[in-house]
């Protein structure tokens, strides 16, 4: 009962931001607009006011856009986990945020890996996930890689266990890509112990976790069967924990060897539909457009979740998802101005759900 | 025209001048032929290869605002700290009739998805793909970099050569032929004056052998 009462609090929150997500006719009028100037002011209109006036004063063009949209998003989802601090429900969101976490300690790891300046480093983060900007300023104060993880492990943040496990070999190989994998395997390795099967919330989030799995180890495979990959080499890269695909369908995946016959392997699966993208995709091998459409899938299914109980963490994972999105489209839209990207092109091709 | 002594010697001394030059000409006439041969034919090749690095630098471009776009710069720019590593190349020489041009090592910049530093599961494939279209314009642009040096060098040895030609052909050899013909003009009115000059004396030791003979008679 407990639980019912927070999510009572947390839903109508939530529910009240998603009305201020953006209705499909903004979308349209954003399309529509001439030039990145245009998009500023038609944005000013809308619920991004607030952060495109505070990115104007530094800023101008696409890099306010941009600037403006991190901050929002990073402020939407710290607003989320405001509501669901000290709650049930705060570990579920905390598992949803965990992969900006994820990505802001890896950009500050390349950075170190290589000696980028602070400010440089800083640029690049999108403190949307637990870790705030005064904890990742503090990691980037650090002098190495080994610093980065010393310091996590001495603030008993989890993300330092497999960085720890693994950086005598980064040491001896000098290789950061042993610790890139050895954080994201955890990611989801820690997503799905911690997400657990008992309750309508916990099988919420394993669903959208294991969709994510799948998605993950479909694009990886497609991009090592398109640059001929081994078995052998290719197999540590996937993950274990998917919804539909485990391990031996993947690998069966890759012995196909081409393409085609990847996702030939994916027909009773609900990724059948990549077997209807047109033949010169195969041909060409572009898998961002496989991507694309995986992606399209893994953000509706997280955006449907919003029909799910009103009362559980449904309509968070939902919002999670439909901000998310709305976000890229707006970055989509203005990028292509950039580039004078015709209205059908963006229409056809970059817009996403 | 310069000072030239009409001189039987120095007649001998343009003529070989002449016939060195003229052997001179020809050489340079050859290697300009080679060297034009050699140049139309890494012309065709850069041509090709430009045309090729357009192709593949607009469809860069395109991949990498797909990945501004979709992923924001600030992913894209954290993805770049992983790959950024320095980029060594070879050069040796190697010369082409006589024009020294750079051999540059043909290391490929193109990697695989795993050969880039950073972990295929947290990047997309968007950004692999500008990573990838980045990598083969490289590949392409170190090629051409060989090429056009190459193409540079012959056309300026051409222009050269063909200006060392010019200069046989049009001024050194019809100098030297006028100076022959000077010299030959010379010595032939040299001769003529001789010749009038012998007649002139014998007329007159003849008239003095006459006027003798009459005196005596």
């Amino acid at each position: 009962m407990v639980v019912r009462v927070e999510y009572d609090y947390v839903n109508a929150r939530i529910k009240g931001m998603k009305s201020r997500l953006l209705a499909p006719p903004v979308f349209e009028s954003l399309i529509l607009k001439p030039d990145v100037e245009s998009i500023i002011a038609e944005l000013e209109n809308t619920s991004y006011k607030e952060e495109i006036e505070r990115a104007t004063v530094q800023y101008s063009g696409m890099k306010c856009i941009e600037v403006a949209l991190r901050n929002d998003f990073t402020n939407a989802f710290r607003k989320i986990l405001g509501f669901m601090k000290g709650g049930d429900s705060e570990k579920y969101i905390n598992i949803l945020l965990s992969r900006w976490d994820i990505q802001n300690i890896k950009t500050i790891l390349r950075g170190k890996n290589i000696h980028m300046t602070s400010a440089e480093i800083v640029e690049c983060l999108v403190p949307a996930g637990q870790l705030d900007n005064t904890t990742l300023i503090e990691l980037i104060r650090q002098p190495d890689v080994k610093a980065v993880i010393d310091l996590l492990a001495t603030w008993g943040i989890e993300y330092a266990k497999p960085l720890t496990r693994n950086f005598k070999e980064y040491s001896e190989k000098r290789d950061l890509s042993i610790l890139e994998y050895a954080i994201d395997k955890f990611y989801y390795e820690n997503a799905l112990e911690k997400s657990g099967e008992d309750s309508y919330d916990d099988r919420i989030i394993l669903d959208m976790i294991t969709t994510e799995i799948d998605v993950t180890n479909i694009k990886n495979v497609l991009k090592m069967i398109r640059d001929k990959i081994g078995i052998e080499e290719a197999e540590p890269f996937l993950i274990k924990g998917g919804i539909t695909l485990d391990i031996e369908k993947l690998l069966s995946m890759l012995r196909s060897g081409t393409l085609e016959g990847a996702i030939k392997v994916l027909d009773a699966t609900p990724y059948k539909f990549l077997s209807e993208l047109p033949a010169d995709v195969f041909k060409t091998e572009k898998i961002s457009v496989f991507e694309k459409e995986l992606e399209k899938y893994l953000i509706k299914r997280g955006i449907r979740r919003f029909l799910g109980d009103p009362l559980s963490i449904a309509v968070a994972v939902g919002y999670v998802w439909a901000k998310y999105n709305e976000i890229t489209n707006i970055r989509i839209i203005a990028r292509c101005k950039t580039a004078d990207i015709t209205e059908k092109e963006i229409r056809e091709e970059l817009i996403y759900v | 025209m310069e000072q030239v002594n009409p001189t039987r010697m120095e007649l001998i001394k343009k003529n070989a001048q002449i016939k060195l030059a003229e052997q001179g000409r020809d050489l340079l006439r050859e290697k300009m032929d080679a060297l034009i041969q050699e140049f139309f034919h890494i012309m065709e090749s850069v041509s090709k290869s430009r045309d090729e690095l357009e192709s593949v630098a607009i469809s860069a471009q395109r991949s990498l605002l797909t990945a501004l776009a979709v992923d924001d710069s600030v992913t894209l720019k954290s993805a770049s700290f992983a790959t950024r590593k320095g980029l060594f190349i070879d050069i040796k020489g190697k010369n082409i009739m006589g024009v020294p041009v750079p051999v540059l090592e043909k290391k490929r910049v193109s990697k695989s998805v795993l050969e880039r530093g950073y972990s295929i599961i947290g990047v997309s494939g968007r950004i692999d793909e500008a990573a990838e279209k980045f990598e083969m314009e490289l590949d392409l642009i170190i090629e051409l970099a060989e090429t056009e040096t190459s193409l540079k060098r012959l056309g300026g040895e051409i222009q050269i050569t063909r200006r060392r030609v010019n200069a046989l052909e049009q001024i050194m050899i019809p100098e030297l032929k006028k100076q022959k013909k000077y010299i030959k003009n010379a010595i032939d009115e040299r001769e003529r004056e001789d010749l009038f000059r012998l007649k002139k004396v014998k007329k007159i030791i003849e008239r003095k052998k006459k006027a003798a003979i009459k005196q005596n008679g």
